[in-house]
């Protein structure tokens, strides 16, 4: 086993280049292949095709999130609202294809149109009432939330059409499809980010607003595209998980927004801005979900189980940071 | 040294997990999956299951999350429980429907599911095709009901006067069926005794207070109190102590938890209609294996709730009281 925990120091230049070319840090995908192999070596069950969908299927809604996250936070921003939005929209889209009965397709559309609408609301109070971020999305959260209770009458909206099911329940090739539209959102999000203007824009404004003022970056409205995205995401999400379990749920995504920023900065995003990458989040929301599906298979309590994720969150970031140091002092 | 500090925060990771993991999984396991296990009435349910399966002499583990809102997480957990193969699941669901893709997949492998404490709706059962072996769990809407027949019973069936209801967190299916069947039976024995309000405490003692506080001063004619569980019961009658009023209002919670006990002995809180989450426990694993054996199990097993008081505590002839923790 001691093979798998190779110190970082046995790469060479040339492969960790080649590795970070894919804007990824080394030391959390070192992270995520021990995790797995402890848990491989552990538990019976680990190892197998099912369980691997397992994983992905239960880190969907999450990393669709934490896509959100590395985007604004990416930004120099910061999105509270995350999971209730996703929350509200899930019940939105739910209220309108069972209590309005409208067709299918618009129920997957007023999902994202809602939480679409949460994130501009909240785009447009960052960027024009100049109130912080934090406050902002932090208000959103209880928005969102209460009004999710409010739609449903605080009960799940039970029994959506057939084609929004299969969003959530369909398994083209023996593939839960919210697997495949993760990752399908997460290929998109990584070349967005990672290779149009767009994407350095987002990453300039994280690194210092006022250079990028100055290098003629429509900061506004960056700002607010960014917010409006994230919510959208959110609302993806929501639309996903409600798919899963065939109705809305008011309570979904309860304190998912914190799991998911989690997951963006052990991916090396980094907390104030300027540094970030959707395949290293990826990398993040997946250590996450192996370390969830890791202690659930070995049945330990949920109360160390909280433990042990704290823990996890600490030491990969420390080690992402401990490279950092080491790196600019050379 | 990033390497030694990791293997030696693995290593630790992994003493942990064998420490707190017990025997490893065998098959004719039962799985059982809670809600929560940060709270005592989950916590005594867990007992009743333990003793049940000790007494059954049967193989079982135990998951729960970390919250009872954590929908999508206990989804999560009921799929890696499949993957160990139990021959049942006994699932307190969250909700009516974050399970369901989980229990079609446990009936889809044959493994025999069970709703323990209720929380599935049946009519949602059928369109998914689900079949559950059984239901088990103490009725919430007869529990409110009992509360109000005690209240009447204290009060007189022509009492007039004003009465707060204090509801568990909003869009809970369990405070919502509490607080509705206690104003049914109480708009049907005492009909001059009104409900001014019906406010959600979710489940926070400290807001039950606060709320108390709020309706005392708005009806100081306040005769009656009931909380959809005893936290928030034992919130109302802090407040209600503190602003001179314990003594004219009756008091009222659900549970029977070991501070609500207290309480009633010292003579504070009025009553509680205890739940008995230590038998729901124990009966659910004893009727699994029943059923595991091939014997006919009914389908729907109402476990009794006990109005639990100072002549019922004192008296101690009540045979459910062993049950009581």
């Amino acid at each position: 086993m001691s093979s798998d925990l190779a110190t970082p120091g046995v790469w060479t230049r040339a492969q960790r280049a080649s590795v970070e070319r894919l804007h990824i840090r080394l030391e959390s995908l070192l992270v995520l292949v021990a995790l797995s192999a402890l848990m491989a070596v552990l538990s019976p069950y680990f190892l197998s095709f099912s369980n691997l969908l397992n994983i992905l299927l239960a880190t969907s809604t999450i990393g669709i999130l934490a896509i959100a996250a590395t985007f604004v936070i990416g930004s120099g921003g910061l999105d509270l609202s995350l999971g209730s939005v996703m929350g509200l929209s899930g019940v939105v889209g739910a209220f309108v294809a069972v209590n309005l009965g409208a067709p299918s397709v618009l129920g997957v559309f007023a999902c994202i149109l809602a939480g679409g609408i949460a994130g501009y609301i909240n785009g447009q109070l960052v960027t024009r009432a100049f109130v912080p971020a934090f406050i902002v999305t932090l208000g959103m959260l209880g928005l969102a939330r209460g009004l999710a209770l409010v739609i449903s009458g605080g009960r799940v909206i039970y029994g959506l059409p057939e084609f929004m099911l299969y969003l959530g329940q369909g398994r083209p090739f023996g593939i839960p499809m919210p697997v495949i539209i993760f990752i399908a959102t997460a290929f998109i999000a990584h070349c967005v980010l990672a290779y149009t203007r767009f994407g350095r824009h987002t990453l300039a404004l994280g690194d210092s607003e006022s250079a990028a003022r100055a290098a003629g970056i429509r900061v506004e409205r960056q700002r607010r595209i960014l917010y409006t995205l994230s919510g959208a995401l959110a609302g993806l999400a929501g639309l996903l998980f409600s798919a899963r379990i065939n109705s809305g749920d008011p309570t979904a995504g309860l304190n998912y927004e914190l799991t998911a920023i989690t997951a963006a900065i052990i991916g090396g995003t980094n907390l104030f801005g300027g540094r970030g990458s959707i395949l290293g989040t990826m990398i993040g929301a997946l250590i996450m979900g192996v370390l969830q599906n890791g202690l659930n298979l070995l049945a330990v309590q949920s109360y160390y189980q909280q433990m042990a994720i704290g823990a996890v969150l600490i030491l990969a970031v420390f080690i992402d940071q401990y490279q950092v140091r080491k790196e600019s002092r050379v | 040294m990033i390497g030694k500090m990791l293997r030696m925060s693995l290593v630790s990771v992994a003493a942990l997990s064998l420490s707190v993991l017990g025997a490893q999984a065998q098959d004719g396991q039962y799985g059982v999956l809670m809600k929560t296990l940060s709270n005592p009435f989950w916590g005594a349910m867990g007992q009743g299951v333990e003793d049940g399966a000790k007494e059954a002499g049967v193989d079982y583990f135990v998951q729960a999350v970390e919250s009872d809102q954590a929908a999508e997480p206990q989804l999560n957990v009921c799929n890696t429980m499949l993957e160990r193969q139990p021959v049942a699941m006994i699932t307190a669901a969250i909700n009516s429907t974050n399970l369901l893709p989980c229990l079609k997949a446990a009936q889809e492998q044959g493994i025999k599911v069970v709703d323990l404490d209720g929380n599935l709706d049946q009519a949602i059962l059928d369109k998914e095709g689900i079949e559950i072996t059984f239901r088990i769990g103490s009725d919430n809407v007869a529990a409110g009901a009992q509360g109000a027949e005690y209240l009447v019973s204290q009060l007189g069936a022509d009492a007039t006067g004003a009465v707060l209801v204090i509801e568990g967190l909003s869009g809970n299916i369990t405070g919502q069926k509490r607080a509705e069947g206690f104003a049914e039976k109480l708009a049907e024995l005492a009909p001059g005794l009104e409900i001014v309000a019906s406010l959600p405490g979710d489940w926070d003692r400290g807001k039950a207070a606060s709320i108390t506080n709020d309706i005392m001063t708005r009806n100081p004619d306040l005769v009656a109190i009931f909380a959809a569980n005893d936290g928030m019961a034992l919130g109302a009658v802090e407040a209600a102590y503190a602003a001179g009023k314990g003594d004219q209002i009756v008091i009222i919670g659900v549970d029977g938890n070991s501070d609500a006990v207290k309480s009633i002995k010292d003579g504070r809180l009025n009553a509680s209609v205890a739940q008995l989450p230590y038998l729901v426990g124990k009966q659910a694993v004893e009727n699994v294996k029943k059923a595991l054996a091939g014997e006919e199990v009914p389908s729907d097993i109402a476990v009794p709730t006990l109005v639990l008081t100072q002549e019922v505590l004192d008296d101690g002839s009540e045979p459910l009281l062993e049950y009581v923790k």
